[in-house]
């Protein structure tokens, strides 16, 4: 179709200009494009394969040398800006005005990559000192280090293809991650509703009470437990003492909500706990969870307090359990041996264990070296023996000192895990990582509003198989500005583009302390 | 071609010498004969941009061409390269030649559009003629009879045609050009925008084991294109890539430079799952390349 003319040594005008009757031809163009046929595995010298490879080559060069053209009265006007690097409509703008663009001084403008995107789509002419410019123009002119840089254009242009809309990332506009965190409704109106509800929500008996709401429950406890006498009030008293101790945490605690029921009264010991993941899992803290003893000699209650109402189905209603007979059918006599059978069991304690017998003693030659299998023994039975504590490289932990499994495991590691958002901002910002581009989906392009977008998909930052890998510092960094919007690393490797994204992922550990 | 002007006592032609833009110190070509020239050499390139016929699409892209940093040394070492000029008038500075120039140039553009406005509107009334003769012979074709009057009024009906038809301007078909039209460089343009060449970022040693495997290998026959997809450094197929799969990723290093295991692990791995043999090449010290190829096999 294009029609150009050669160049002479002379050095000549070139250009792939195409003649009116090309013009007026080109309406009839197909839209198509031909399907690539089944590859070869080896090259043989055949005709059919050369045959083939013509053909394709053919077709490949129809289709690149292919010149764009487009009715008059469907092309936007515009001119380029170089000072302000910006593109500036003089005719009004079509569709892609519904996510491109901005206005300023009363006129439509584009940013540079929008307006080179249009312009290969064939929707737009832009001028520059009243003549048009090509495509080859635009990148020269549109693509730099001040605006958009030609790998950052490749990465756009593959996502706007696609339908994505892409708008530019700018830190200052995103909101902090304080503002996000008192939840401010958006101008949305759905997610102002939403707040009104909570607001209004009568207080449940739930760890999401407020200071005040922390007082009341226990009063309300203690008035159901009244009835069921004085006895009850030694049990209650463990229960309710962490309950008011941690009144102070509660004030903190409430601004965090969906906090995991509780099955007993006593929950709040919960939130004293500093190893609350960040992911908000619940875990149960036995040590808040009273299992009544109804086993024990010592204990002395004779009656269970009703469980928490709100936790019974229905309206079943349960009152004070009196556990005198249970605690009768259990037998909790001492076992008495008669005097003649304790003497039994000493003796054979005593006369079973022949010191002689022993082959570790026997070997044993002389007195000095008994007394060190005494110590040995002892160090071993105390759980510190010699061997492993009286040199420079000692175990880990003493067996003798008490400490929760998963202390203990967190002691043991040796790669500390780490949330994406753990630490990241006191990352101080580098020129080399930045996020470009947001990136939202297609499917909001009908009610998509350029003045609240909303909450992007996804944030682009563009790097090339060239350039260094990401470390950590620099994905937390990353991490940090885009806030709760995951951030996706494009690989632009010459023509080609690979999107790759970090996850958090917390390995679970079924421990209990 | 170049035996016979030999034979006839002449110099052969110089190799057409491609002009390369830099974008953002990138080198793109844009011109359909650079791409035919280049192709022809056995430089694929890669493409960038939006395909004209059907621009929203990522499966088949258009004009520009990329070129590697190999590919643009090769050129240029063969003398087929030249940096193309700048756009003229690139603000600042406006001398009164400049801007008579600059006006010429308005003045032949809009000359030129108006010209393409009345030749299209004569195509168009000769479409739309051609288009009405077609109807009326075609509802007229069954019955036979009562041709005089039909004639008639298809005279009739053409006539008013000629008359009232106009061609609105916002019909106007109108080219959005890919290239920059403007001079090409002669020879001596050529010499001196070579020396101009702007030297971009070189990675010292390692490119340099580049650029050999990639001479050597394409002096084979060889195609080669960018592999960072795959972990290495090129593709390398036995014939066109339109036409025929890649054979081996070539991984290209140093002869002095320690590998570790665990690289040549994953990359044999990566290779044995896009079934494409592994090549770890290496300039050798008597300017011959040295090919090591990896394959993946059991314990035997």
């Amino acid at each position: 179709m294009a029609d150009h003319n050669k160049t002479d040594t002379e050095g000549k005008f070139f250009s792939e200009v195409l003649s009116p009757s090309e013009l007026f031809a080109a309406r009839s163009r197909s839209h198509k494009i031909p399907v690539r046929g089944q590859k070869d595995f080896f090259p043989n010298d055949s005709d059919e394969q050369r045959q083939r490879l013509e053909q394709s080559l053919n077709e490949h060069w129809s289709l690149i040398s292919e010149e764009r053209v487009e009715r008059l009265g469907n092309l936007v006007k515009a001119t380029w800006l170089p000072s302000e690097q910006i593109v500036e409509l003089q005719s009004p703008a079509g569709k892609f005005w519904q996510t491109m663009g901005f206005s300023a001084n009363g006129k439509q403008h584009l940013l540079p990559e929008e307006a080179l995107y249009l312009m290969e789509c064939g929707n737009l002419q832009v001028f520059y000192q009243n003549l048009p410019l090509s495509i080859q123009d635009g990148y020269e002119k549109f693509l730099s280090s001040s605006t958009v840089s030609l790998q950052q254009y490749q990465v756009f242009g593959h996502l706007k293809r696609l339908g994505y809309v892409v708008h530019r990332f700018d830190p200052s506009s995103e909101p902090s991650s304080y503002t996000r965190q008192l939840n401010l409704p958006q101008s949305r109106d759905r997610a102002g509703k939403q707040l009104k509800r909570k607001r209004s929500a009568s207080p449940t008996p739930t760890a999401t009470s407020s200071h005040t709401e922390v007082q009341e429950r226990p009063t309300a406890d203690r008035m159901e437990e009244d009835e069921c006498g004085h006895e009850c009030e030694e049990d209650k008293k463990p229960p309710e003492s962490p309950l008011t101790a941690s009144a102070g945490t509660a004030a903190a605690a409430s601004s965090d909500e969906g906090r995991g029921r509780t099955w007993w009264m006593t929950d709040d010991l919960g939130e004293r706990s500093d190893h609350q993941p960040a992911s908000g899992y619940s875990r149960w803290h036995f040590k808040s969870i009273p299992f009544p003893d109804l086993g024990s000699r010592g204990s002395s209650s004779s009656c269970l307090y009703p469980p928490d109402p709100s936790l019974l189905p229905g309206s079943v209603a349960v009152g004070v359990c009196d556990i005198a007979p249970w605690r009768r059918r259990i037998n909790l006599r001492e076992v008495k041996m008669s005097s003649k059978d304790q003497k039994r069991e000493e003796d054979k304690r005593r006369r079973r264990w022949d010191i002689n017998r022993d082959r570790e003693v026997r070997r044993c030659r002389n007195w000095a070296e008994y007394q060190e299998l005494l110590a040995r023994r002892e160090g071993r039975r105390k759980g510190r023996p010699a061997h492993l504590w009286n040199r420079e490289v000692t175990p880990l932990h003493d067996p003798r000192q008490p400490i929760p499994t998963e202390e203990l495991l967190d002691k043991m590691s040796v790669i500390k895990s780490t949330h994406l958002l753990e630490g990241a901002s006191s990352i101080k910002g580098s020129d080399e990582w930045r996020i470009c581009f947001n990136v939202y989906q297609p499917d909001t392009v009908a009610d998509f509003k350029k003045s609240n977008p909303g909450k992007p998909y996804s944030r682009m930052c563009v790097c090339s198989f060239d350039g260094p890998v990401p470390d950590l510092r620099a994905i937390k960094l990353l991490a940090f500005q885009g806030g709760d919007v995951p951030v996706v690393f494009a690989v632009v490797d010459h023509g080609d583009i690979s999107f790759y994204t970090f996850k958090d992922f917390h390995l679970p550990t079924d421990v209990f302390p | 071609m170049d035996d016979a002007s030999a034979s006839r006592g002449e110099s052969p032609p110089p190799p057409h010498v491609v002009g390369v833009s830099l974008c953002d110190s990138a080198p793109l070509l844009w011109r359909m004969e650079d791409l035919r020239s280049v192709r022809a050499q056995g430089l694929v390139g890669a493409l960038l941009g939006s395909l004209p016929r059907t621009p929203r699409q990522n499966g088949r892209l258009g004009r520009p061409l990329l070129l590697l940093p190999e590919e643009e040394r090769l050129l240029r070492e063969g003398h087929a390269a030249g940096a193309l000029p700048a756009r003229r008038q690139d603000g600042g500075g406006a001398e009164l030649v400049v801007q008579v120039e600059q006006q010429q140039v308005e003045q032949q553009q809009e000359e030129q559009q108006q010209r393409s406005y009345e030749e299209q509107s004569v195509f168009a009334l000769e479409d739309r003629k051609s288009a009405l003769l077609r109807a009326m012979t075609s509802s007229h074709s069954g019955s036979g009879s009562g041709s005089e009057s039909s004639d008639e009024a298809l005279r009739s009906r053409l006539e008013d045609l000629d008359r009232s038809f106009t061609f609105p301007r916002s019909a106007l078909a109108v080219q959005l050009s890919t290239a920059r039209a403007g001079l090409s460089y002669c020879p001596e343009a050529r010499a001196f925008l070579q020396a101009d060449w702007p030297i971009r970022e070189q990675n010292g040693r390692g490119c340099d084991a580049r650029y050999q495997v990639f001479r050597d290998l394409r002096g084979r026959g060889f195609y080669l294109t960018s592999a960072g997809k795959f972990g290495g450094d090129f593709l390398v197929y036995p014939g066109d890539p339109l036409r025929f799969h890649a054979h081996f990723i070539a991984v290209c290093s140093s002869l002095d430079e320690s590998v570790c295991l665990l690289d040549v692990l994953s990359v044999a791995r990566l290779g044995s799952n896009v079934k494409k043999t592994v090549l770890l090449c290496s300039p050798g010290t008597d300017g011959r390349i040295l090919y090591t190829s990896l394959q993946w096999s059991g314990m035997v």
